[in-house]
Order: structure tokens, then C-alpha cells, then sequence
């Protein structure tokens, strides 16, 4: 009797163990697949991939410049035999890239561009001739990378940095509340270690003459940017109604895969985007924290943020799931306005007219994102 | 019921109870967490009787819907929001999952812990580790015979009290307090004795030195063989299915699990059987007993 209870038991152990098919279904991370000469990959290593769900990388390069194709297995519908490898060529402002692909993947894919330079913009396009083709997201520490989700091929285009985007000294004065501007003394009250300008839009500006910290922790505002306003003075006033540029978006992850976090592979969208550019409508003396919890709302998007007393604002903890210390351990949310990142919380940035607010995943303290001040430089 | 796994040697009854506290803390698949819930109800209520029902209602029960409800209001990870909070935040259907989850295995804990103070007594606890570790292992038991003990004595010392007129269920407030007062200082300093006697006495008794026997009558019999290797077994089965998440589950930041097919379910069954071994155990050596009792 206890013979045959122990085969038994024996005859459970070694079926289990050879057969045990316990992983749940995670996203496979594979590890990076250089190119071959000609740059064709097969399309059985595409079904592998989509099959497995996992996500891929294909490194090649190109003249001194390295590129990489980040591929998620999720996105992969019909497979056939691509040409991935490209041909990089520097121009006088930009980059040009020529596809050695001529049809349309089928499938959309990220191209991520390595420089040998570091880019100081704040976004780039790139141009078939005249038309825009593609948006390009700048991330990179050191150098930059350009990471261009390639939805459609052409034969070639060139990267151009935008430049048109201000980020000097001109605040915006384009604000459509000129019309209806009130002598409203009380909202602008400085405190005295506030020195700054009031400009045509009712907000103070910084005149760069502070020195030392503010009751909150924050360092001095570089000269023409707003100067934080503190949320429990802000009158929300709902009769007056402005728009921003909204955007949630996480690139810099897709550049640092390995460090993410396994359980949340699945969450990073494959072009990096969470919220493409959107217009939002706000209403006077909102904070970008305030719209931030609007939009998240309204669009569905999972936002967990916590209230920071010493920093007198809200921190945001997480977007899309995606949270702080997911993707290595100098990750976390950022946000940038008309090209700078505030150096104060977002519940004391109030918005005005035509703002264009951007949200980033940082993986490197804010440095790949082009942010310097956050890590001491 | 007669507890007869408390009979068998000691060192089986302790590592019986770290095999199953250890999977319930490392376990945090439902099922597995359901299987080791329900075995512990089933053990504590088998060797307590209804005390223990009521215990299991009103303790458990709160337990498991507060921890429930605690855990959405301060975590909010998970993709799927159900509401918002008033401050913005949203409530997500994974974290009161896993509200419920940690609530069930604080609960599963509490009822090993439960039967693990009646099986292994100070003695038997003593015997496995006073030649290991003497001090910590009587430290130990002191400390964990301590709470009842002092319920006792405490109980002891107001009968004492209200006797000589100092009553704490009548009086003033003022009065009831400084009864309340003397009697929980003539308990410290009880206490404080009893634990310097207790030392004492066990340093004249030679505890601790090189070559000192303690009297014990456990014999390490053919059937601790059995439930020895049955519990090895065991140990190492569901060590290796953990290892191969066999039990795998997330709950963040979003719910994904081991399929539940013909290559898992056996870790479930040789949990669940590990889990019920004292029950049948006590089932058999009840039946055994009451052949033998007609047959008189």
C-alpha cells in the first residue's frame, strides 16, 4: 500500500516539474538583435515575436550613428520579410534618413536615432520634401536619441530640430486675455522674497534678482519665467474659459526597456505616446496639476498623484500605471511648459492662455528629457 | 475532538507549522490562499470547538472587510478605475482585490498561530531548541507563555482585591481608576518577579550548561517516519512549484495568473493535502478509538 502511494506520489512529482507551464503571461523583453548586413529579418523571427508577445530590438548602424528598432509583438497583425536597416546622414541642421524598406511594414515600429551630439530643442519633425511626416521625440542624457514611431515608410526624410519654439525670455504675449483683463491686485501679491515683473497676462514673471529659497523649498526662478503662484490664493473663475496643448508621453522607457519594471512592460504604449498633443479647454487660475487631473479623468488615463506639504504642491506619484521608480531608480514624471521645466510643483503653475504643457517620464533624474537643473548641473 | 497530532513528535509538529505559516505568507494566489483559509478554520474549529467559531465571526470576519477597505484608500495602482476619490485619485478594482487578498492571509496567520499555541507547547518547544539555542529558546516561551499567564494572575489579583472592598466595577470614577492603578502595579511588579524567579530557577536547575538532559518522553516513532517524509515531501514539492510559479499571481497593475491546467492543479492538491494532514490525522486516531471502545 504505501509503496504504491509513493510511486504515485513520485509518478505527480515528475510530471509537474517536466510539464509545469506556471509562468503567467508577462511581456518578454528579448535581448537586442543586431542587424545582418542586408538588414532583412526574416518574418518567422516576426511571428516568434508576435506569438510570444514580447518585445524585440534590432540595433544596426549607420556612418558613426547607431539606430535601433524597438518592435512590440502586441502591434505585429500580417508578418513578411522587412528591410529594417536605414542610412543616416548628417545634413547642415538635421538628420537625414533614407529607408532601405520600401513598402509599409505592415506593423508600426520605433526608430530610435543615437546622436553623437547632444541636441538642445525640445523637439525635432521630420520632412519628406515639405510635409511632415513623422513627430520626433528627443530623449538622450549625454547624446540624444531621437526615437520616431514609423507608422508609414518613405524613401527618405530629414530631421530637422523645431526651432520655432521660444524658450528665451519673451513670455507669451499672445493671451486672448488681454480683452478682458481686470485690475486684480489681489491675486498678485508678492511676499517679499518675491522681486518680480507683472506682464500683460496678469502673471508675475521672475526678474532672475531672487536669491535663496523660498518658504517652500524652491530655488529662484530663472529670469522671465512665472514665478510659482500658491493654490490656496487661486480663485478658479469658470466664466473665462482658455485653451493649452496638452501631452502625456513616455519615451524615454522605450529607450531604457531593460530597467523597467517586468509587470508593467505591458503598459508602455509602443510609440512612447499616452496623450498625443490635445487641445484642453481650462478655466482662469487653474494650476497644471488641476487640468493634469481633468484630462487624466476625462480621457480615462489611471493618475495617482499625493499632496506635498513642504513643496505646498502635488506630486505626482503615477500616470498610465506607469509610476516613480518603475524604470530604474532615478525615474519619475516631469512636466514641461512651453520648453522649461518649472523648478515648483505643478499645483503652483498657473496656467494662461495658449500654454503647451508637456508630461515626461524621466529615467535619468530629467537629464534625458532635457531638464538640467534637477540633477545639480 | 481529541487534538492526536499534538501527540506525535514534536519536531513534526513544528515543522508542519512552518511549512503551512511559511506558504501562506509566500502564497498569494487566491486558491491557494482559499485552500490554506479553510484549513486553518477547519483545525482551529476542530481543536477548539465553538469558542472558536465566534472568534473566527466576530474577530476574522472585521478583519478581512477592514483591510479590505483600508487598502483602496491608499493604494491606487491598477488599470481598471471603478470611481475617484474626493482628492482626484482613483479607486481601482485590483487594489480592493488586494485589499481582500492580504485581509484572508492575516486571518489564515492569526489561525495557525492560534494552533500553533495549543500543539506546540513550551515544553515541546523547550525540547526541539533548548540545547540550540537556550536562551532565546527560553526566552521564548516565557514570553509566549507570558500573556496568558499574566491574564490568570491578573484575574487572581482583582478577586483578591474586590475582596479586601477595592473593586473596579463599582465606585466613582476616581475610586475605580486607583483600584485600576494598584491592581496593574501589583501586576508589574509581579511580573518583574516571576520573571527573575523563573531565571533563577532555571540557572540552579544547570539550564543551558554542557551535558544537562531535560526529561522528555518523546519517542520518534514509526509514524513520525511517515509524517516526517509525507511532510518533507511536501516541502520540497511546493518549494519547486513556487520556484516554477506554479502559484504565480499579480495583482498589479493589473491581475494576470498561472493558468489553472493539468501541470498546476497537482500543487494545489499536495497543498491542500499538506494544509489537512493534523484533520485527517485527528479523523483517523477518532474513528480508531471508537472501533476499539465498541469493541470492549
Amino acid at each position: 500500500m504505501k509503496r504504491i502511494l509513493s510511486l504515485i506520489l513520485t509518478f505527480v512529482l515528475l510530471l509537474s516539474f517536466t510539464a509545469c507551464s506556471g509562468n503567467f503571461a508577462q511581456v518578454d523583453l528579448k535581448e537586442p538583435i543586431a542587424l545582418a548586413d542586408d538588414g532583412i529579418v526574416k518574418r518567422d523571427v516576426f511571428e516568434k515575436i508576435k506569438n510570444e508577445n514580447a518585445i524585440a530590438t534590432f540595433t544596426g548602424e549607420s556612418g558613426e550613428m547607431e539606430y535601433e528598432w524597438t518592435i512590440f509583438g502586441s502591434d505585429l497583425k500580417d508578418t513578411k520579410d522587412v528591410n529594417l536597416s536605414i542610412t543616416l546622414e548628417k545634413t547642415e541642421k538635421g538628420i537625414k534618413i533614407k529607408f532601405s524598406e520600401t513598402e509599409d511594414f505592415g506593423f508600426p515600429a520605433l526608430l530610435s536615432v543615437h546622436l553623437n551630439e547632444k541636441w538642445k530643442v525640445d523637439s525635432a519633425t521630420a520632412y519628406d520634401g515639405k510635409d511632415t511626416v513623422y513627430s520626433v521625440s528627443i530623449t538622450g542624457s549625454k547624446t540624444s536619441i531621437l526615437n520616431i514611431s514609423v507608422n508609414k515608410i518613405v524613401t527618405e526624410c530629414e530631421i530637422l530640430p523645431d526651432n520655432e519654439i521660444q524658450t528665451e525670455n519673451t513670455p507669451s504675449t499672445e493671451s486672448s486675455s488681454n480683452d478682458n483683463k481686470q485690475d486684480n491686485s489681489e491675486t498678485n501679491k508678492t511676499d517679499d522674497y518675491l522681486s518680480g515683473v507683472k506682464d500683460s497676462d496678469d502673471r508675475i514673471y521672475s526678474d532672475g534678482q531672487n536669491k535663496g529659497k523660498d518658504k517652500y523649498e524652491t530655488d529662484p526662478v530663472p529670469e522671465g519665467k512665472p514665478l510659482p503662484v500658491e493654490p490656496e490664493d487661486q480663485e478658479v473663475d469658470k466664466k473665462k474659459t482658455y485653451t493649452c496643448t496638452f501631452s502625456i508621453e513616455c519615451s524615454t522607457i522605450l529607450n531604457n526597456l531593460k530597467d523597467l519594471d517586468p509587470d508593467k512592460r505591458e503598459l508602455v504604449p509602443s510609440n512612447g505616446v499616452i496623450l498625443a498633443p490635445t487641445k484642453v479647454t481650462f478655466y482662469e487660475g487653474e494650476s497644471v496639476f488641476d487640468v493634469l487631473q481633468r484630462v487624466c479623468k476625462e480621457k480615462g488615463i489611471h493618475m495617482e498623484s499625493s499632496w506635498t506639504p513642504i513643496y505646498n504642491s502635488a506630486y505626482i506619484e503615477g500616470i498610465h500605471n506607469l509610476y516613480e521608480f518603475d524604470c530604474g531608480e532615478l525615474s519619475g514624471w516631469m512636466y514641461r511648459v512651453n520648453g522649461w521645466y518649472p523648478n515648483y510643483g505643478c499645483s503652483r503653475y498657473q496656467l494662461v492662455d495658449g500654454e503647451k504643457v508637456e508630461f515626461r517620464y524621466t529615467c535619468d533624474l530629467g537629464k534625458d528629457v532635457g531638464c538640467e537643473w534637477m540633477a545639480g548641473s | 475532538m481529541r487534538d492526536s497530532f499534538a501527540d506525535f513528535h514534536p519536531f513534526n509538529n513544528f515543522l508542519y507549522f512552518a511549512l503551512v505559516i511559511g506558504f501562506s505568507l509566500a502564497l498569494n494566489h487566491p486558491l491557494a490562499q482559499g485552500i490554506a483559509l479553510v484549513c486553518a478554520m477547519v483545525y482551529v474549529i476542530s481543536i477548539d470547538g465553538k469558542k472558536s467559531v465566534l472568534f473566527l465571526l466576530k474577530y476574522c470576519l472585521p478583519m478581512v472587510l477592514l483591510t479590505a477597505f483600508i487598502n483602496p484608500a491608499f493604494n491606487h495602482e491598477g488599470t481598471t478605475i471603478l470611481l475617484y476619490f474626493s482628492n482626484g485619485n482613483p479607486l481601482t478594482l485590483e487594489s480592493v482585490l488586494y485589499g481582500f487578498s492580504s485581509g484572508a492571509m492575516l486571518v489564515t496567520l492569526l489561525l495557525w498561530f492560534a494552533s500553533f499555541n495549543r500543539v506546540m507547547t513550551s515544553d515541546k518547544f523547550i525540547y526541539l531548541f533548548g540545547k540550540v539555542i537556550p536562551a532565546l529558546s527560553l526566552v521564548l516561551s516565557m514570553s509566549l507563555r507570558f500573556v496568558p499567564k499574566f491574564k490568570s494572575q491578573m484575574a487572581t489579583v482583582t478577586e483578591a482585591q474586590r475582596s479586601i472592598g477595592r473593586d473596579v466595577s463599582s465606585g466613582s470614577l476616581w475610586s475605580r481608576t486607583k483600584t485600576a492603578i494598584t491592581i496593574f502595579s501589583i501586576m508589574i511588579t509581579w511580573a518583574l518577579e516571576n520573571a527573575i524567579e523563573t531565571a533563577d530557577s532555571m540557572k540552579s536547575r544547570g539550564y543551558g550548561l554542557k551535558g544537562r538532559t531535560a526529561f522528555s518522553i518523546y519517542r520518534f516513532d514509526e509514524r513520525d517516519k511517515y509524517t516526517l517524509t509525507w511532510f518533507s515531501f511536501c516541502g520540497l514539492f511546493l518549494l519547486s512549484g513556487s520556484l516554477l510559479s506554479a502559484f504565480g499571481f499579480r495583482y498589479f497593475p493589473n491581475v494576470r495568473y498561472a493558468a489553472l491546467d493539468m501541470t498546476t492543479i497537482p500543487f494545489y492538491l499536495v497543498y491542500f493535502a499538506l494544509c489537512i494532514t493534523p484533520v485527517v490525522l485527528n479523523l483517523k486516531e477518532e474513528r480508531k478509538w471508537k472501533t476499539l471502545v465498541s469493541k470492549m
